[in-house]
């Protein structure tokens, strides 16, 4: 019995060591193999990243581009928390206002791309802080395998329509840029119209009468409106017709006809940026003509640079007619916070009472 | 009882525990109560008052509590009769399948929660068939509320008392039941008099445990709630307000609800010792020999582990459908082996495996010595302020995930030795420093049980039989704990290799870890793929179970016979 006790012991400590081995072998033995990291921070997915960071590699073969993928509040989050030892170069990709955020607490550097001149004033930081990439046009999206396009919504009043009560499904607007910034436009607009913002919260508690449910992600969102668990919700149009497009789901959209929010996304070096003078360069890369047009053409992505030949884009960007609502993104950026925390304590699943 | 022996190690070993738990446990959350304090640079209790003014608030903090309850109550009913059926009676498949009904806490993050809505939820399996079935123009349930976080809490959270009780048993005095019985006792009251009692260290970990576990989880009122409002919720939603005040307090609340119900659960455990006194016997395995009930007992246990696999069972399913078209089908129409050529065409692949591999082995080994060394100190040496270290322990239990993660990021964000902060942000440390944290109550409180169960009069004894203090930890102290030891341990080991919630705040690109791959995929709309690595991951925690029990299960049998 003493025998067989020592003998399980000893695969104990057999199976410690084993386990401490692990634990001690050298950590992130170099992916990089001697060249020198990039380390890009970006909202826009592996597969354009993926096609990015190969193409820059193969100019610049002494480089490794390094990045992570993850939504743009958590950029930020991420940049700040970073702000006494930061790790990334680049930060690509974010809604302009939260570009705006960062320049205030002093999270980037100025640099002035050779393309300065090509995007319009708003979509870009007046310091150099940052550059607007893309436009991003908010839509009204539906399953189109349950709904006709003349069935669908056409502008923003409709979906306070009696029917759509219950079919209508929403990304948890606090957790989202996207909408977060529909909801705040919304609002916004009948500020503007009314001089008051209780009207556009009016709005919003009759949108929450008809709203199923807010789910937790977008692939979630999708994924619902797919099964038709419900049948509209609205998004950012890139996404819509990524995912038609590429992974067929059922899924299309309405450009509303009284004017949307059109949000531009952006870039900016990081300040503290280990690796600038590289860092420029992928700056100057990623937001090339020819770049530009790859991410029209392959990842729905609109540019913001106005110089860009319109044969060149693809058919879906010169065929829409896209009618912006006027928005002042400052008051939108100061006034955000309040109004969710309002929305979400007052409105949220409240509206049907 | 003898006056514990005291040596100069267990004053260093107090001190180091003192100090560690100190610096990293406490250090990070007062900074978390003191900035609940403050408003606009001064002391308030503002935020407070705002807190208990607010109907969303109150309401808020009752449905935490009372889920968190009934979690507790459900997951045991489910956990203690599989323990006792798994480890007390023998039919065709048992260890496999009581291997196997550990598995559910080890759900894959995200997609792990998604699955059960493509099984449970609206347009689900179940969903659609019976309404097939019933010839339904509405679907029958919706899986949403409070009911549906209780069922997801009791599926995930079960395993606790599973684990718990299972070592609880192996370390069970059967000659006190025998004795019970001889002198009459019936086998109900030998049950409820003698069995549970010495079960009671399990029961107590177990349900603090679960009760700490529901009152911080995050994911399952977040996809299936439906819009109920929990602190853990409303705590998320004031940080992404950029109302951090709100969410300290929030935090504070949270952390002080389960802190009372710790205390409370100390109270009992204080009152109600049961030791054995002698080495024991382990009781026999009945096996189960009628044929019938052989049958019986083989196929509840099947019926029940199978039940409890479906959601793993789900993500297979989901990892070979064709995303995007599994739309108003019950069953996924088309199957594909794209998910996974796509992940392993990725050159990075193997990148997030090997680093939580060795994220969580780093992490545990740490937990495995800290909670032996700690657990010694509470329970056997009976040093001064044990009730503190205890508590101090479990802290991070008290707190979700995310929390820990930001208090942790914000402690350690910068060199200031005077203050005790060290710059850990954006290294590849701050990480396993934080699954250490995170895990060190599991661990302790499962070394802590063991060490309740056996009496210190068998280490007495092998001391004034001669034995060196070494000899007597080595031979008579390691082997009793081990069971449980290496219980807590696994549980940390395979939590720490699919952690996302604390993971997501303070991972960096050196140390991605799987659960932050699995949100990559998933923000890609690569549902599938998402699904095909959840499916890798599985397999990953299924091997280390499988690898664990065949080396590491017999050291437990070895030590009591």
């Amino acid at each position: 019995m003493m025998q067989r006790s020592c003998l399980c012991l000893n695969r104990f400590w057999a199976a410690a060591l084993l386990v401490s081995g692990l634990a001690l072998q050298p950590s992130c033995s170099g992916s990089g193999g001697g060249k020198l990291p990039l380390i890009v921070y970006s909202t826009h997915g592996k597969e354009l990243l993926g096609e990015f960071e190969a193409g820059f590699e193969l100019a610049n073969p002494a480089v490794d581009v390094r990045w992570l993928d993850m939504g743009s509040q958590d950029v930020l989050d991420r940049v700040r928390s970073e702000r006494e030892n930061p790790q990334a170069d680049v930060w690509w990709g974010a809604p302009s206002i939260l570009f705006q955020q960062a320049e205030k607490e002093r999270l980037l550097q100025p640099y002035r791309p050779t393309w300065s001149g090509e995007v319009a004033a708003e979509a870009r930081s007046a310091n150099d802080f940052w550059y607007g990439t893309y436009e991003t046009p908010e839509v009204i999206a539906y399953n189109s395998a349950a709904l006709k396009p003349e069935e669908a919504p056409r502008d923003w009043d409709d979906l306070l329509d009696a029917k759509w009560q219950n079919k209508i499904i929403l990304r948890d607007p606090l957790a989202s840029g996207t909408m977060r910034t529909i909801f705040c436009a919304l609002i916004l607009r009948s500020h503007q119209t009314t001089g008051t913002v209780e009207a556009g919260f009016q709005w919003l508690r009759k949108l929450d009468a008809n709203t199923k449910d807010y789910v937790a992600n977008l692939t979630l969102l999708s994924q619902k409106l797919a099964r038709q668990e419900g049948l509209v919700t609205v998004w950012n149009m890139p996404d819509i017709v990524l995912q038609h497009t590429q992974y067929q789901y059922p899924l299309d959209y309405v450009i509303p006809s009284s004017g949307t929010p059109v949000v531009t996304d952006g870039i900016a070096l990081l300040n503290g940026a280990a690796h600038a003078d590289t860092a420029r360069r992928f700056y100057e890369y990623v937001t090339s003509k020819e770049s530009t047009l790859l991410a029209a053409n392959k990842f729905y992505r609109i540019p913001c640079r106005r110089d860009i030949p319109r044969q060149e884009l693809p058919v879906w960007i010169r065929q829409t007619t896209i009618r912006t609502m006027p928005l002042d993104w400052k008051v939108l950026e100061e006034k955000s916070n309040e109004w969710m925390k309002r929305w979400d304590s007052q409105i949220r699943n409240r509206g049907k009472s | 009882m003898s006056s514990p022996v005291r040596r100069p190690f267990t004053t260093a070993f107090h001190a180091l525990i003192l100090v560690l738990l100190l610096w990293l446990v406490l250090y990070p959350n007062a900074y978390i109560l003191v900035q609940s304090f403050i408003g606009a640079g001064a002391l308030t209790f503002a935020h407070y008052i705002e807190f208990f003014g607010s109907a969303s608030e109150r309401e808020a903090l009752w449905n935490s509590l009372w889920i968190s309850g009934w979690s507790v109550v459900l997951s045991g009913l489910i956990g203690v009769p599989l323990a006792f059926l798994f480890y007390r009676f023998d039919f065709p498949g048992r260890k496999v399948f009581a291997a196997l009904a550990s598995l559910p806490v080890l759900l894959p993050p995200l997609v792990g929660v998604i699955s059960f809505l493509f099984l449970y939820g609206e347009s689900g399996i179940l969903s659609r068939s019976l309404q097939r079935w019933f010839g339904l123009r509405e679907p029958l349930f919706s899986f949403r509320g409070a009911g549906a976080i209780l069922f997801v809490h009791a599926y995930t959270m079960y395993v606790y008392f599973y684990m718990f009780v299972s070592a609880g048993l192996k370390r069970l005095d059967y000659t006190l039941v025998e004795a019970a019985r001889s002198l009459g006792a019936s086998s109900s009251r030998a049950f409820l008099r003698v069995t549970l009692p010495q079960l009671a260290p399990s029961l107590v970990g177990a349900s603090l445990l679960t009760f700490m576990t529901s009152m911080a989880s995050f994911s399952a009122p977040y996809i299936f709630g439906g819009g109920i409002r929990v602190l853990s919720l409303q705590i998320y939603n004031s940080k992404l307000n950029g109302d951090l005040e709100m969410a300290m307090v929030e935090t504070v609340i949270l952390a002080s609800s389960s802190i009372l119900v710790l205390l409370l659960l100390q109270r009992y455990e204080g009152t109600s010792k049961y030791r054995s006194t002698t080495k024991g016997a382990r009781q026999p395995v009945t096996l189960v020999s009628h044929p019938l009930k052989r049958l019986l007992a083989g196929g509840a246990g099947i019926v029940t582990v199978a039940f409890l696999l479906l959601p793993h069972l789900t993500l297979f399913l989901i990892s070979f459908a064709k995303d995007g078209t599994w739309t108003m089908e019950i069953l996924p129409p088309r199957y594909t082996i794209e998910n996974y050529a796509r992940l392993l065409s990725d050159s990075s692949f193997l990148e997030p495996i090997l680093n939580s591999l060795q994220m969580a082995a780093l992490a545990t080994s740490a937990n495995f010595v800290f909670a032996l060394v700690a657990a010694y100190l509470i329970v056997r040496q009976q040093v001064r302020g044990r009730a503190l270290l205890g508590s101090l322990i479990l802290l991070p239990w008290a707190l979700p995930g995310t929390v820990l993660g930001l208090s942790l990021a914000s402690t350690f964000n910068q060199n200031s030795l005077w203050q005790g902060r060290i710059l850990l942000v954006g290294t590849y440390w701050l990480l396993p420093l934080a699954y250490f944290i995170r895990h060190m109550p599991v661990v302790v409180r499962a070394v802590q049980a063991s060490f309740e169960q056996f009496d210190p009069a068998l280490e007495e004894a092998a001391r004034s039989l001669g034995g060196t203090w070494i000899y007597s930890v080595r031979r008579v102290v390691l082997p009793m704990v081990l069971p449980g030891a290496l219980a807590g341990s696994l549980l940390a080991f395979v939590t720490a290799l699919g952690e996302f919630v604390t993971s997501i705040v303070i991972y960096t690109i050196h140390n991605r870890p799987i659960s932050i791959e699995i949100l990559a995929q998933l923000r890609q709309f690569n549902f599938g793929s998402a699904a095909a690595y959840s499916v890798f991951l599985i397999f990953l925690i299924g091997a280390t179970f499988v690898v664990s029990q065949k080396y590491l299960s017999d050291i437990g049998d070895g030590a009591v016979s």
